[in-house]
């Protein structure tokens, strides 16, 4: 929004014409410009209804919520409903399920697609890369309940995956029954469902990269890996770390979907994270001010978490959101 | 535009109003904002203007009036396959013709009418009549309760309108008392036209057995649990049955909550034992013995290895493969639905009802599935916004009449069923379509459920298996001791109640699956008791029981 089209010298009003130009800048810019203005209007519109006005309906978290009374006349709880979130028997439980299962998407999870980039940047085969990418972000598309179907029906006792492992002489087990296999299942079946999408952003970026600065590493006598390391990989740095942080904003944003639609209670020990938790006491329940009072604990945790990093990479390596 | 995509998919925005909080506040958003506003001006529409009307309405049917009453209502799930409103079905036309009341049909979507049903209360955009379970007894019907919904001014209290304008429904509950106590509050106020079940519409669930296994093996239908550990050895070793015992888990609800666990006298949830107390079972001794059990089977590969992930397209297609010999499922949701779908591909597939199963032979299973005669999810009730509550009320009467009973039962005289010996018959229409099964059709010309008394005569089963199955289930103590389910803690009690509930249930369920799987040593269920205690389950207990006594003196 910082940058306008500089000032044509044609149309300028007559009734602002003989006041401070620097202190009428703005007035003068809007009149100069009131169609790129106009069509701002329904942007901010939009941002307005649809995410920040529903914002004052956070308020039910302090409130004891009923449907009939609205969310303005519903009496006020106070700190209640997080205080029995904290006291509650799950609630480190939950944290550290959360946590957990995001930092292993993060340490494993975030570093595949880019991989996977630089790997399929290296093939000179257009038709074979063109292939491999294809294969690797149809998954993508699969919709989740589709693909949690899928890993359920892998994991049963008698299952794929059971009959691989049974033909090594294993003993079957239902895998989705045992809570230290939980993580694992997740984090794996998500890096096979968005590597491929995640890799078209890094190629985008690599494909932005100087192609002189690949002739000269070469006539400095740098062989591909070194080409790799001193040329690819920073070139794409900006990209990685806006993306990094962006991650890092959704840490505790575990896919609730998912989980809700794989977990069962025997697993509820590794695989309840604070948004299925939500969902199950606040859905299923109807326990609404208890839910979003966790929802909104869960929201000023990642609102943290992305300005900090962003603060951090500002200091470090000058990249930021903002 | 991918790196567009990507960014604003992820954008800062979406983070702050993460999960559910924005599904919920976006949702109900304009909800509050007119529910608000409207609540300067408490309504005192109904009871005036009606005087002048109600003489002109009449006493008898066709009614005379030109107004039209708006009705939300669940669409029988049948019925959706012919027709997207109730108005339009054969039934729905006689109605009108017969009562002379014009009626506008609003259905809310099957999978989230608890969804749509809090939205319309928040919203105060009432209709006239409304479907619902307002109880309060479990999660999903009105919170608070009856007395509450009254007190919220969202529903009418009905004891003078039933006094002058319901006759027949009077006269229903003027003769069984059981059922006046259930439809009324602890103060006594009414507040639906209430669904009657019929005697035999009480029991719908229990287990059931593959009986030609059975006779293949030589083995009869067990009683026992021992009898049962035999059988099912034999199904697993004999007929290659990967999981011998399978049931459904769905919703945290496992489909066993009532069999097995009555030989052990006791039950998966509260229940009232034979001196009248409210208890909870699965804090009892004997329900260890039953967990054990479990562990046991599972173990041995007798209960099915995936049981916490099956859900009902698992089970079917467990059943249906020969995988699975027994389960325990609904009568025509079950039985009826795999019988059928076996018809053809294997006639020998034949399913019987098995009794709930007892420790000794002879002995009584404690507990069953039994519901009441009231059933108040397809009850209606008057809200406030009903500008002649009058004609509503003569509108609803007419089901519980002798000819309004003949159409919501059977329908139309000649087309869907014909009096024989004085006794109403099915056609052929009905009972042998080609096409349709008998629910189908059923749901086009008469009212599978809703407010009015279902009669003795009507019979939706399609297998003599399934007439059979009613008897043997019905063998149970459980009209004794399961827990009526129109209890009304107060709304003190309620909120605490919910509270202690939500971990509760948890709880238990999350450890009832650990002590079968094997994951927690049975050593521990001392302190999973303990644990219960810590949560608040005796106080639970405490709120029942008083507002059990308060049922009993109503």
């Amino acid at each position: 929004m910082a940058k306008l089209p500089p000032p044509t010298r044609t149309s300028i009003p007559s009734n602002t014409a003989g006041l401070n130009p620097r202190k009428w800048g703005l007035l003068k810019d809007i009149s100069k410009n009131r169609f790129l203005y106009i069509m701002l209007i329904p942007v901010l519109l939009y941002f307005a209804v649809f995410h920040y006005f529903p914002m004052y309906g956070a308020s039910i978290a302090f409130k004891e919520f009923s449907p009939r009374l609205g969310i303005m006349g519903s009496p006020w709880a106070g700190w209640e409903h997080f205080e029995s979130f904290f006291n509650g028997i799950y609630f480190w439980r939950v944290v550290k399920n959360t946590l957990l299962i995001s930092f292993y998407e993060l340490i494993f999870g975030f570093p595949a697609p880019i991989i996977l980039a630089l790997l399929l940047n290296e093939i000179r085969k257009t038709a074979f890369k063109r292939t491999v990418q294809t294969i690797t972000y149809m998954p993508h598309f699969i919709s989740l309940v589709v693909v949690c179907g899928i890993i359920k029906e892998f994991t049963m006792s008698d299952g794929l995956i059971n009959d691989i492992m049974a033909f090594f002489g294993w003993e079957r087990v239902s895998l989705l029954l045992e809570s230290e296999y939980f993580r694992t299942l997740f984090v794996t079946s998500g890096i096979w469902q968005n590597i491929g999408w995640g890799t078209i952003i890094y190629l985008a970026a690599l494909a932005g990269i100087d192609q002189e600065q690949y002739e000269a590493a070469k006539i400095d006598g740098a062989n591909r890996w070194r080409q790799m390391l001193n040329v690819t990989l920073p070139g794409i740095m900006p990209t990685i770390v806006i993306l990094f942080i962006l991650e890092i904003g959704r840490l505790m944003n575990v896919g609730s979907e998912k989980i809700i639609l794989l977990y069962n209670p025997s697993i509820y020990d590794t695989a309840d994270v604070i948004s299925s938790y939500v969902y199950r006491v606040g859905l299923q329940e109807f326990n609404y001010s208890f839910s979003s009072a966790v929802g909104l604990f869960n929201s000023a945790i990642n609102f943290t978490l992305v300005i900090g990093s962003n603060w951090l990479s500002r200091r470090m390596n000058k990249t930021s959101l903002w | 535009m991918m790196v567009h995509r990507m960014l604003a998919k992820d954008s800062l925005l979406r983070n702050l109003k993460s999960g559910l909080t924005a599904v919920l506040l976006t949702s109900l958003l304009l909800a509050g904002c007119s529910s608000g506003s409207k609540e300067n001006t408490p309504e005192a529409k109904p009871n005036d203007g009606g005087k002048d009307a109600s003489t002109a309405i009449g006493s008898s049917y066709p009614l005379n009036t030109t107004e039209t009453i708006t009705s939300w209502e669940i669409l029988n799930m049948n019925a959706v396959t012919f027709y997207s409103n109730l108005a339009d079905t054969p039934f729905g036309k006689a109605l009108v013709d017969q009562t002379g009341v014009q009626v506008e049909y609003i259905h809310p979507n099957d999978q989230q009418t608890t969804e749509q049903f809090n939205l319309m209360i928040a919203s105060d955009e009432l209709p006239d009549v409304i479907e619902y379970d307002w109880t309060g007894r479990s999660a999903g019907s009105y919170p608070g309760g009856p007395e509450k919904a009254i007190q919220d001014g969202v529903i009418l209290e009905l004891n003078d309108l039933i006094d002058q304008y319901a006759p027949n429904l009077k006269k229903k509950l003027e003769a069984d008392p059981t059922l006046d106590r259930m439809v009324k509050t602890d103060s006594g106020k009414y507040y639906v036209f209430p669904m009657i079940r019929n005697p035999s519409g009480l029991v719908f669930r229990g287990p059931m057995i593959r009986q030609d296994w059975l006779e293949e093996l030589g083995l009869p239908v067990p009683t026992t649990i021992e009898e049962w550990e035999k059988t099912l050895i034999a199904f697993r070793d004999e007929k290659g049955a990967t999981a011998p015992l399978s049931v459904t888990y769905t919703g945290g609800n496992f489909e066993i909550r009532d069999a097995f666990i009555g030989a052990y006298k006791t039950s998966n949830s509260f229940y009232v034992d034979d001196e009248g107390k409210v208890k909870y079972g699965p804090m009892d001794p004997q329900y260890k013995d039953f967990l054990a059990l479990f562990r046991k089977w599972f173990a041995e590969g007798l209960f099915d290895k995936d049981f916490a992930l099956t859900d009902t397209k698992a089970l079917d297609n467990k059943i249906l493969t020969g995988q699975t010999g027994a389960t325990v499922h609904l009568l025509s949701g079950g039985m009826g639905k795999w019988m059928d779908a076996m018809k053809e591909q294997d006639p020998k597939f034949k399913l019987v009802g098995a009794p709930y199963p007892t420790l000794n032979p002879g002995e009584i299973p404690f507990i069953g599935q039994r519901d009441f005669k009231y059933n108040p999810g397809p009850s209606k009730a008057i809200t406030t916004a009903a500008k002649n509550p009058e004609l509503i009320v003569r509108w609803l009467d007419y089901a519980y009449s002798e000819e309004g009973s003949l159409l919501y039962n059977f329908g139309i005289e000649g087309e869907s069923y014909v009096m024989e010996n004085g006794a109403p018959m099915y056609t052929d229409l009905i009972k042998n379509n080609e096409k349709y099964s008998l629910q189908q059709m059923v749901s086009q010309y008469s009212k599978p459920n809703g407010p009015y008394e279902a009669d003795e005569r009507r019979n939706w089963n399609t297998f003599p298996e399934q007439d059979e199955a009613v008897k043997v289930w019905s063998k149970t103590d459980a009209e004794k001791h399961i827990l009526p389910g129109f209890l009304t803690p107060t709304a003190e009690e309620s909120k605490e109640l919910g509270k202690i509930l939500t971990e509760v249930s948890n709880y238990k369920e999350e450890m009832f699956v650990k002590f079968i799987v094997g994951k927690e040593p049975m050593e521990s269920y001392d302190k999973y008791v303990e644990q219960l205690k810590k949560l608040g389950i005796e106080r639970a207990v405490e709120i029942y029981q008083s507002a059990l006594d308060r049922y009993n003196s109503r």
